[in-house]
């Protein structure tokens, strides 16, 4: 078959394009009665099958893993895993940014001890489990004002930790945990 | 798909870390496989669309060994000659023709991988077909 050969109409009218799902994804006839008598067809077609049988050849050469990409992917993962122990890591599209820790505690410690009625605001990170590059969850302890409902402002806080340190640092929040540890009095 | 074992070793790792990063929004909706085919075809296309048109791709391995038969010889050019054709394939097409005739995907997988409809992935494989045949044959 030429290289033109698949542009062309058939003698029969057909076009040999047209035959082409039959010979390639073995669909059904699309005029059955046509092709059982047709030569030109039933030609083409066998020239179809015997061209295409190249490429299925080339589909069945076997694919080697190249040696050690396993490993190297596995090594690239464990050191992630490893990165997300003290950190959050936010892929991008042109690199990954870090965040410490350190770094994530004084964004929440900022946002909690900043809330109304909170006199101090100390911040632990809880590492998510299963190790997970953006999650962690917080536990919080305050020190709040005596008098004002102690429930609304743990609440409060958690609101506002909720809703702005996500869009501070890209990290995602799954638990924050608020422990109220003293109120203290400010006339005293 | 990329032409370039160094290429595809890169997006192969790439699409594991990936995953692994996005394991918590994979929400089952499609199988395990079909996901990570998104990804890495993804990313394949990706590669080629940043890839300049001058970048040397793997040369391809046709000189015969010594003594080698002469039926081996013309076998191993003429999957050259498909690797060749196949690499001559516009990006969304050589992904569908890929995917189908390599990796058997069928027409409702090829089109939740490649985020379009039956018809259209249909479309792809015709014109794929047709054209490495053309080259080919």
């Amino acid at each position: 078959m030429t290289t033109s050969s698949y542009d062309e109409r058939l003698p029969c009218g057909v076009r040999v394009a047209d035959l082409l799902a039959e010979g390639v994804d073995h669909e059904p006839a699309s005029d059955p009665t046509h092709q059982a008598t047709c030569p030109f067809c039933q030609s083409t077609l066998r020239r179809l099958r015997q061209d295409w049988a190249r490429v299925e050849a080339l589909t069945r050469e076997p694919v080697e893993i190249p040696p050690g990409l396993i490993m190297r992917i596995m090594a690239r993962v464990r050191t992630l895993s490893a990165q997300v122990a003290d950190s959050v890591v936010l892929g991008g599209v042109s690199g990954e940014t870090r965040i410490s820790h350190v770094a994530m505690s004084r964004v929440i410690q900022h946002l909690a001890a900043t809330a109304p009625d909170v006199v101090f605001a100390s911040v632990q990170l809880l590492p998510h489990k299963p190790a997970h590059p953006r999650r962690l969850s917080v536990a919080i302890q305050l020190v709040v004002l005596f008098g004002p409902a102690v429930k609304p402002i743990a609440q409060g806080v958690r609101d506002r930790v909720r809703r702005r340190a996500p869009r501070l640092t890209g990290a995602e929040l799954t638990w924050i945990d608020i422990h109220i540890s003293d109120i203290t009095d400010p006339l005293h | 798909m990329l032409g370039s074992r160094a290429d595809a070793e890169d997006v192969t790792q790439d699409t594991f870390v990936r995953a692994w990063r996005s394991l918590d929004r994979f929400r089952a909706q499609s199988a395990l496989n079909t996901w990570l085919y998104r990804i890495v075809t993804r990313r394949c296309l990706d590669a080629l669309a940043a890839r300049r048109t001058t970048e040397q791709l793997d040369a391809a391995s046709t000189e015969s060994a010594e003594g080698e038969p002469a039926g081996i010889v013309e076998q191993r050019e003429q999957l050259e000659s498909v690797k060749r054709a196949i690499a001559g394939l516009p990006a969304d097409q050589r992904a569908a023709l890929v995917l189908r005739e390599f990796e058997g995907l069928s027409y409702d997988e090829l089109a939740d991988v490649l985020g379009t409809s039956v018809a259209s992935i249909k479309g792809r494989l015709h014109r794929a077909r047709l054209s490495v045949l053309r080259t080919i044959g």
